[in-house]
């Protein structure tokens, strides 16, 4: 008998025709620390509720099949036993934490199950001792950050002290640092507690090391489900998956025989068969890297001096200088309230600047409107729902253009259907999969056609075929001449898609540059593949440049496959 | 996220049923003593005990807001109160009321409302700016759950709402939506989107956060409260001042001492009246005194 038995799960949502779980089969074991990813809408979700017993109690719908526990059935189980052998925190911080200080949002699970009072101080303790947010108890939940907050929904579950954590993308909505610091907690209560973690993660490069399982879904289905990471990795590259992280896909496809988890596992298989700095190839012998002489063009966006200061003294922005020519494709990088937003903000004129200039198309910005500049400096800010309130997508992409006194003229159809959103026009945007209300949020902002088009995290949540998808839609537009700035912390993107790096660090930009000079030689700011090839060959951003370097390189395989 | 900030005095670490009592009380005694001396007594002692609790600033705002509903309580008092028998002033006749009649009985009566007025709002400041919002709505947890952590959640989702409508607001006029059109009708029809958007967001968020109370075994059962506030001599103390404080004045009550005639003709008023207000006040100053003990005397802040 396994620890968790899914014997033949169907479910459908009320109302709906098609199964969201379609026949689940699955055993995990006690201890055992699940990677669960899938794209958008293919049940991933569903199944982490429906192991939490959410579904169908507080959803509703039809099921058949049977959830055990240790051999219990959940659906025979009294929800106060369920709670305290399940807990599940959920993607968004915001939406879960109940009370508004930490100390009581600790206790709030153990005043549901009628702990005696010196229970729950002792479970509140060891709970913020373990996630070391002891000196945090007093403070009120809304004024923590993103990270703290998701902490806080991680502690209030533990004090409730579950045999199976499950977690719906925790770290999807926050930035590197504190995505990496939930993992590792993550990683240590599986390590030294023998906690069951079922972890549903988009950014597989992140956890990859963690898993013990791994799982695959898609339209309600597990398609793969193997505890062995090379037989995932080939699985991943023969059926076509997106979900593979970029170090395991590089060497599954080039047939190396174990897939490493890491860097330093990658680093060493390739330790075995490279020298370092030593009859290498540099990368302009592998692919010339493409010369932009900016100097030639007039800037779209000519920034100099720029200071931006807040109403509380704090100064988000000094000094900043930076040009924008048409067909840039710039990212701007940084940690949290290093100013990046901001500086999107005064270039679409959101915010005002205190100090310095910004020209927009060699007119001082000071003389537009952001009404004004809508046209031609398009923004998409962080949360595509805020973009979204009409009944259908088409009305919202027309909400733009009458807006701003435009005429349709067929463009409205023209931009959908490249969007890929011309048989969702008729939908509620609201009923959309996360990746599909990206495009739409995209599409309000895109109807307008900018020249410029600055987007604020616009990968945040996506999957890895969400913002491939993303990816070369924005590089199509960089084509036809569109300068793209992106602020995001998803270095994996920035190194496939970016043309120019900005980075930003305490409202200053402390380096900018072409991407490989900027990606390259980083300990934190660079993307997996490149810190493989680290002192073997310093400009390999990607994996399609990692594997035309060691096929270049043409290093001898053992009946087909590398050692 | 509140207006509350926190201060290292004594008053902002007092157990809140001991400050909610001292203020319910405060504006118990203030409803039910109607002469201007025990009433002049409890504004003064309230004042120090606010200046005690550092917030005599925010006080001072408070008493400013207040200051044009007292202004009105006084302009009714003496337009329309034609009891007084000391005239003051004559008016012109207006219909309905007759002859306009300002009287020096309906002035001071309409004073002493609007003191009696101020001494509230004095209460309600202490409680808004020294008790923090979080132990005052969990010490009511006691009273009922449900609404309790309905209030609760409100508290926490406001700050929520409020960003979501900068957020929104940025991205329409990013849109090309005009907030600052010449037409009132078009700037307030384009407002609607945005509250159309929070709303939506909004329930999109409660659905969520009812998901979360369900996993976290919210409704399993009676549930029990989670509180570590204690007890200490200081709150013993200041719960003593206003116990004494509401035997003396169901006492001055019964006896009528605190009580004040101002119609037809103000009654006289004596200097022994006036003592006595002054020694019943000294039962709500006492807060006031630990306050500064606890900043002054080193022994005074490890005893108490």
């Amino acid at each position: 008998m396994s620890f968790i038995e899914i014997e033949n799960l169907t479910y459908y949502y009320p109302n709906e025709a098609q199964a969201a779980l379609d026949n689940i089969n699955l055993k995990i074991e006690p201890g055992e620390f699940v990677l669960l990813a899938g794209g958008s809408g293919c049940g991933k979700s569903t199944l982490i509720k429906a192991l939490a017993g959410l579904v169908p109690e507080f959803y509703g719908g039809k099921i058949k099949g049977d959830i055990k526990i240790e051999g219990c059935s959940i659906a025979a189980m009294p929800r106060s036993e369920l709670v305290q052998k399940v807990g599940i925190v959920f993607q968004d911080p915001e939406s879960q934490l109940v009370m508004t200080n930490v100390e009581q949002e600790l206790a709030f699970g153990l005043e549901n199950l009628g702990l005696e009072k010196y229970l729950m101080k002792r479970r509140v303790f060891e709970a913020s001792g373990a996630l070391s947010l002891g000196s945090y108890l007093c403070k009120n939940t809304p004024e923590l950050s993103g990270g703290l907050k998701q902490k806080v929904a991680l502690a209030s579950i533990l004090a409730m002290q579950p045999e199976i954590i499950l977690l719906d993308e925790p770290t999807s909505q926050l930035d590197p640092v504190s995505g990496e610091e939930i993992l590792t907690i993550l990683r240590r209560l599986n390590e030294e507690n023998g906690i069951t973690v079922i972890l549903v993660e988009q950014r597989l490069e992140r956890c990859f090391h963690l898993a013990d399982r791994f799982l695959i879904m898609d339209k309600g289905r597990i398609i793969c489900n193997t505890t062995n990471p090379t037989v995932f990795s080939r699985w991943a590259l023969e059926s076509g998956s997106p979900f593979i992280p970029p170090l395991a896909k590089l060497f599954v496809s080039l047939g190396f025989e174990r897939v490493p988890l890491t860097v330093k596992e990658g680093r060493a298989i390739l330790g075995s068969v490279l020298e370092k700095k030593k009859g290498n190839l540099t990368q302009s012998e592998i692919k010339p890297v493409p010369k932009v002489s900016l100097k030639e063009k007039e800037p779209l966006i000519e920034i100099e001096n720029l200071w931006f200061v807040y109403e509380n003294g704090q100064e988000a922005l000094q000094n900043i200088n930076l040009n924008i020519y048409s067909g840039d494709f710039t990212v701007i990088m940084g940690e949290n309230a290093a100013g990046k937003t901001t500086l999107l903000k005064n270039i679409n004129g959101l915010l005002k600047p205190s100090r310095g200039k910004i020209k927009i198309f060699s007119q001082d910005a000071d003389s537009f409107r952001v009404e004004e500049l809508a046209r031609r400096v398009g923004f998409l800010s962080q949360n595509p729902n805020d973009y979204l309130f009409l009944n259908t997508v088409r009305e919202e992409v027309l909400f733009t253009l009458k807006a701003q006194g435009l005429e349709d003229k067929g463009k409205v159809n023209d931009l959908l259907n490249r969007l890929k959103l011309g048989a969702s026009q008729d939908k509620n945007p609201r009923d959309l999969s996360s990746g599909e209300r990206q495009r739409v949020a995209l599409a309000t902002v895109l109807i307008a056609d900018p020249d410029v088009i600055l987007l604020d995290e616009p990968t945040r949540g996506l999957d890895y075929q969400l913002k491939k998808e993303l990816g070369e839609i924005l590089k199509e537009l960089q084509k036809e001449g569109k300068s793209i700035v992106v602020v995001t912390h998803d270095v994996e993107f920035a190194a496939e898609y970016a043309q120019n790096i900005v980075l930003m660090s305490k409202g200053s930009i402390i380096a900018q540059g072409d991407k490989r000079a900027m990606l390259t030689k980083s300990t934190f700011y660079s993307p997996q593949i490149s810190k493989l090839f680290n002192n073997y060959n310093d400009d390999i951003l990607t994996i399609e440049e990692g594997k035309e370097y060691l096929r270049a390189l043409n290093i001898k395989r053992k009946g087909g496959i590398y050692a | 996220m509140y207006i509350y900030q926190e201060k290292d005095n004594l008053l902002h670490k007092i157990h809140p049923l001991v400050l909610i009592s001292y203020c319910v009380v405060l504006s118990l005694f203030a409803l039910l003593f109607s002469h201007p001396f025990y009433l002049l007594g409890l504004f003064a002692a309230v004042a120090l005990v606010i200046k005690a609790a550092d917030i005599f600033k925010e006080w001072l705002f408070y008493l400013k807001l207040s200051s044009a509903l007292v202004l009105m309580i006084l302009l009714i008092n003496t337009l329309f109160v034609q009891l007084g028998s000391t005239v003051l002033l004559w008016g012109p006749y207006i219909p309905g009321l007759g002859k306009l009649r300002i009287t020096l009985e309906a002035v001071l009566f309409g004073l002493n409302m609007g003191l009696r007025f101020l001494i509230i709002m004095s209460a309600f400041c202490l409680l808004t700016f020294v008790l923090h919002p979080d132990r005052a709505l969990h010490l009511m947890g006691r009273l009922g759950n449900k609404w309790v952590l309905a209030l609760t959640i409100s508290t926490r989702l406001l700050p929520l709402m409020v960003s979501d409508f900068g957020r929104i607001y940025d991205v329409q006029r990013c849109r090309g939506v005009s907030f600052n059109g010449k037409s009132r009708l078009k700037r307030v029809k384009n407002f609607l989107p945005i509250f159309n958007a929070m709303v939506i967001s909004s329930l999109e968020r409660a659905f969520q956060l009812a998901e979360a109370l369900q996993a976290r075994g919210y409704g399993v059962g009676k549930r029990t409260l989670y509180s570590r506030e204690l007890l200490r001599p200081r709150d013993y103390l200041i719960f003593l001042s206003v116990t004494l404080a509401v035997i003396a004045g169901i006492w001055l009550t019964w006896q009528g001492a605190a009580d004040f005639t101002f119609y037809p003709r103000i009654q006289r008023v004596y200097l022994k009246e006036g003592l006595l207000a002054i020694f019943y006040s000294l039962f709500y100053i006492i807060p006031a005194i630990l306050a500064w003990g606890w900043q002054k005397c080193r022994l005074l802040k490890l005893k108490i």
